[in-house]
């Protein structure tokens, strides 16, 4: 018949497996990278005889490189599947993962704990986390009250309460001087300068079962996209579902917000361009916007460690220097 | 003969506005159900009601001879399909996507589909004449491939009750006729119990066996379309002027409108 | 008897020497590795002398040279540019962001960090590499003083940081002798930030030099960086604008400019509107003395040509 279709089990295994590829090539090569050199002969000893000579190289890679590729990994996949949850329940294409309040809420929670002195983790982690529930908590209370068809009230709740946490964030920003500014500004464009091996296993440990959570509703939001009288009639339980997905999302990206801080335009770019090469299908694009958009997020952070010549960029610089031009190429080429 | 739908005392309001006010009726199993009335009357609320998709507080209503409260969700997506009227299109599924999408009641808890599952949808779009268009996005067809298509989806409920609100509403002639006759179609043919919303009265006087005549919430008339379709109920309801007389194709009631330059 | 003196004599000597070599021994045996605290209170181990040192500021780079021992310094940040053979070493990234990898690929046998502005974390992640991190915090004269003991013990450069701290003291008491002699205590407004306008309080090393220097600061108080608008500035009435060059030449012309619009103001009627280097104002070492003179020099300028004068007779 067609190659779309029918078996999209083994299409969804096939994609899967080829982005896991990918993603394992990335991270390897982000492995091998650096501001210091050697890398690939060390990386190339350990997978050939399963250690390396160089112990200081070592310490590099593994102590060093290792967490940061792994909690760029599991930034690149939560933003990216966030995303792509929150275009499906708010059905609009331009939603992303900071558009329900969560940047907002948390990024004054961080920046109040930078400014009282609080150290990364666990003070400022779990100040941003809580800035996060916060702010939904706080739009969920402006937006109650309607029908089961709440998605313009979501949006417009989450919008205005963002406003005013920008305008909240810049009036903290004012008030400081020193150094703390600078630790502030980092932490606005996002930083995963500061990524450790225990912070990676425990964001693992939040965020696994959320993406398990999120496959198995995969078709439940090809069902949403119908429109919800239709996914009603087809058996979904919109305000649980709706409550259900939007709870889990805001949890885990606040989580990677909370720890990392707001790198931008993952949760808008990566969804879109994967629904151009792969079509609207769910159960195809959530393990695609993991896994692929793991592997994007790696190949960000390896460029901005690696570009400037000294120190290194924001990696929202960069994924937005790369994803913006490749999304317009490949939407101008579907459309003919 | 099995009773499909039983409504007793269905009362639904929005606020406080009364919508459906107190009405009973039942729908056969197996018959051509068409509901129509001037605009107002609540016929999508009562079409919305039945589909489940607007929750009534006062009344009763037995699906298959089962309280309709006594169904799980997933239960009745079994029993009873719903062909809507728009469906948003911001992210275009191709047509066998869509169509796909009516076997999600079957499925497991991954939602993946299996061979019985495409075969089903397979024959439903060959039901629906659709498979020359079986591979473009949903925002690519007409109306009334449009339309064929959603049919396609809902008969891949494999339901025993298929809703529908005002199906032919904007269709051109050739497509109104083929969606009515599929309709027919799937009455005969599989035994399926149709309900329909409509404007159209001559559509609903050729095809229904049983018309439903609401005005204001309330149940004016309802029979087969002999005894529904007569000037004195139509004039009361619509009050507006018209001109019945039987169709030389069979022994229904056709409706022809008078224009203002044409009335006495 | 003689003999037995002589014998004693050598017999003594080589007691002494056989002492002093034990000594030795033992001041290297303990040497091997040192338990330290340092000035965060934190204990510090280090194994044997120092021989790659990673300076994460540049103050303590400046420091380390100032000892002798720049020759050890294998990674310093961004802005280590004094003295001049500083800026050939290697960078590691800046104060506030400095670059992992960078240092540890040095491999380092110590690093030296600063309280404030060093990220938490990469000290952390140091220690946890195995890499001993002492802290200082040179915030005032005392501290850097201080700072220069410690590093001096840690080191081995004891007897060039009591030369150094020994210079310091004499300059910072021959002002203070000079000072002394002033009839009048000016009031200083000492402006490190243009837009908005910054000055300094009680809890900076600046007031400190200020007030050694015979002047008042206006800006004193708890806020250690003040910001004020322009009226509060004319409140103020500064006798004597001290502005430091964050940029270069034509901004300072600007800002004078600005100022001299208010000719009320003491500082404008006795054009007492004065620039000075901010690479000597801004860093906790040594060269702070620099700018105790500089400073000392600008406020009294009168007690200093009388000094000149008399030294020239």
């Amino acid at each position: 018949m067609n190659k779309k279709t029918p078996v999209v089990l083994k299409r969804m295994i096939f994609i899967s497996l080829s982005f896991l590829l990918l993603l394992a090539g990335a991270m390897l090569i982000g492995l091998s990278m650096g501001s210091t050199k050697g890398g690939f002969k060390a990386i190339w000893e350990f997978v050939v005889s399963g250690s390396a000579d160089d112990s200081v190289l070592n310490a590099i890679i593994w102590q060093i490189r290792f967490p940061r590729v792994l909690v760029a990994a599991l930034v690149g996949a939560t933003l990216s599947v966030g995303g792509l949850i929150f275009q499906a329940i708010l059905k609009n294409p331009l939603a992303e993962p900071y558009i329900l309040g969560i940047s907002g809420g948390s990024a004054i929670g961080a920046i109040i704990g930078i400014l009282i002195g609080l150290s990364r983790f666990p003070g400022i982690n779990i100040i941003a986390f809580s800035g996060s529930i916060v702010t939904l908590l706080l739009i969920l209370v402006m937006s109650s009250g309607k029908s089961t068809l709440i998605k313009d009230s979501l949006l417009l709740s989450g919008v205005m309460v963002n406003a005013f946490c920008s305008a909240v964030i810049m009036f903290l920003i004012s008030l400081t001087q020193d150094f703390r500014l600078h630790n502030i500004m980092f932490w606005l464009m996002g930083d995963l300068s500061s990524s450790d091996l225990y912070q990676a296993k425990i964001l693992m440990l939040m965020l696994f079962p959320c993406f398990i959570l999120i496959f198995l509703y995969s078709n439940t939001m090809n069902l949403l996209l119908l429109g919800n009288e239709l996914a009603i009639t087809m058996g979904v339980n919109i305000k649980a579902v709706t409550m259900t997905l939007l709870v889990v999302t805001t949890f885990m990206v606040s989580a990677i917000v909370s720890q990392c801080g707001l790198i931008g335009f993952v949760g808008l770019v990566t969804p879109h361009l994967l629904r151009l090469l792969l079509g609207s299908d769910h159960r195809i694009l959530v393990p695609a916007c993991i896994l692929g958009g793991s592997t994007y997020m790696v190949i960000c952070d390896l460029l901005a460690r690696i570009l400037p010549a000294h120190g290194e960029m924001p990696v929202g610089v960069i994924t937005a220097m790369i994803g913006a031009p490749i999304f317009i190429i490949l939407l101008k080429k579907t459309k003919t | 003969m099995t009773i499909a739908i039983d409504v007793k005392k269905l009362n639904f309001s929005y606020k406080t506005m009364p919508v459906i006010d107190n009405i009973s009726f039942c729908v056969k199993k197996g018959e051509f159900f068409v509901i129509i009335g001037p605009n107002g009357s609540g016929k999508t609320t009562l079409m919305k009601t039945i589909s489940g998709i607007e929750k009534f507080k006062k009344g009763k209503m037995n699906i298959l001879n089962k309280s309709v409260k006594k169904y799980s969700k997933r239960m009745l997506a079994k029993k009873i399909a719903f062909v809507p009227q728009t469906v948003p299109i911001d992210f275009p599924f191709t047509v066998t996507e869509m169509v796909l999408t009516g076997r999600a009641p079957y499925l497991g808890i991954f939602g993946f589909e299996g061979k019985k599952d495409i075969k089903i949808a397979k024959d439903a779009i060959a039901f629906t004449e659709i498979e020359h268009i079986a591979d473009r996005k949903l925002n690519q067809l007409s109306g009334g491939e449009r339309q064929r298509a959603f049919i396609a989806r809902a008969i891949c409920q494999k339901p025993q009750i298929i809703l529908l609100d005002e199906p032919t509403a904007s269709l051109d002639l050739a497509h109104q006729i083929k969606v009515m006759d599929l309709m027919e179609k799937l009455k005969i043919e599989k035994g399926i119990t149709v309900v329909m919303v409509s404007h159209d009265l001559n559509l609903a006087s050729m095809y229904g066996d049983t018309i439903l005549l609401l005005k204001k919430g309330k149940i004016k008339s309802i029979g087969c379309p002999k005894e529904v379709i007569t000037y004195d109920i139509l004039k009361k309801t619509y009050n507006c002027e018209l001109y019945l007389d039987t169709s030389p194709m069979g022994k229904f009631p056709r409706i022809t409108l008078i224009p203002g330059k044409y009335s006495r | 008897m003689k003999s037995s003196i002589n014998i004693i004599l050598k017999y003594r000597l080589f007691l002494i020497i056989a002492a002093a070599a034990a000594l030795i021994f033992t001041f290297t045996d303990v040497s091997q590795s040192k338990i330290l605290k340092d000035q965060l209170g934190r204990v510090v181990t280090i194994s044997g002398k120092p021989e790659r040192i990673v300076a994460l500021a540049p103050s303590i780079t400046e420091i380390i040279f100032a000892l002798g021992k720049g020759s050890l310094i294998k990674g310093a940040t961004q802005y280590s540019n004094f003295p001049e053979r500083a800026k050939k070493i290697p960078r590691i990234g800046s104060y506030v962001h400095l670059d992992i990898e960078k240092i540890v690929a040095l491999r380092p046998d110590l690093c030296v960090a600063v309280k404030d502005g060093n990220p938490q974390f990469v000290i952390k992640k140091l220690e946890a590499l195995k890499i001993p991190v002492y802290a200082v915090d040179p915030r005032n004269i005392e501290s850097v003083i201080e700072t220069l003991k410690e590093l001096g013990v840690l080191l081995d450069a004891s007897k060039k940081s009591k030369a150094v701290i020994q210079n310091m003291q004499e300059r910072i008491d021959k002002i203070k002798k000079i000072v002394a002699k002033a009839d009048h205590i000016p009031k200083i407004f000492f402006q490190i930030g243009i837009s908005p306008i910054v000055s300094v309080g009680t809890n900076t090393f600046v007031h400190e030099l200020i007030c050694l220097a015979g002047g008042t600061n206006l800006a004193r108080g708890n806020i250690s960086y003040p910001r004020y608008s322009k009226e509060q500035v004319l409140a103020f009435s500064p006798e004597i604008f001290i502005i430091t060059s964050m940029a270069r030449g034509g901004l300072f012309e600007k800002v004078k400019l600005e100022w001299s619009r208010w000719s009320d103001l003491p500082a404008v009627k006795n054009d007492r509107i004065l620039l000075v280097d901010s690479n000597i104002f801004d860093r906790a070492t040594p060269r702070l003395i620099d700018a105790l003179e500089v400073l000392a020099k600008l406020i009294h300028p009168e007690l200093f040509t009388t000094e000149i004068k008399r030294s020239q007779k």
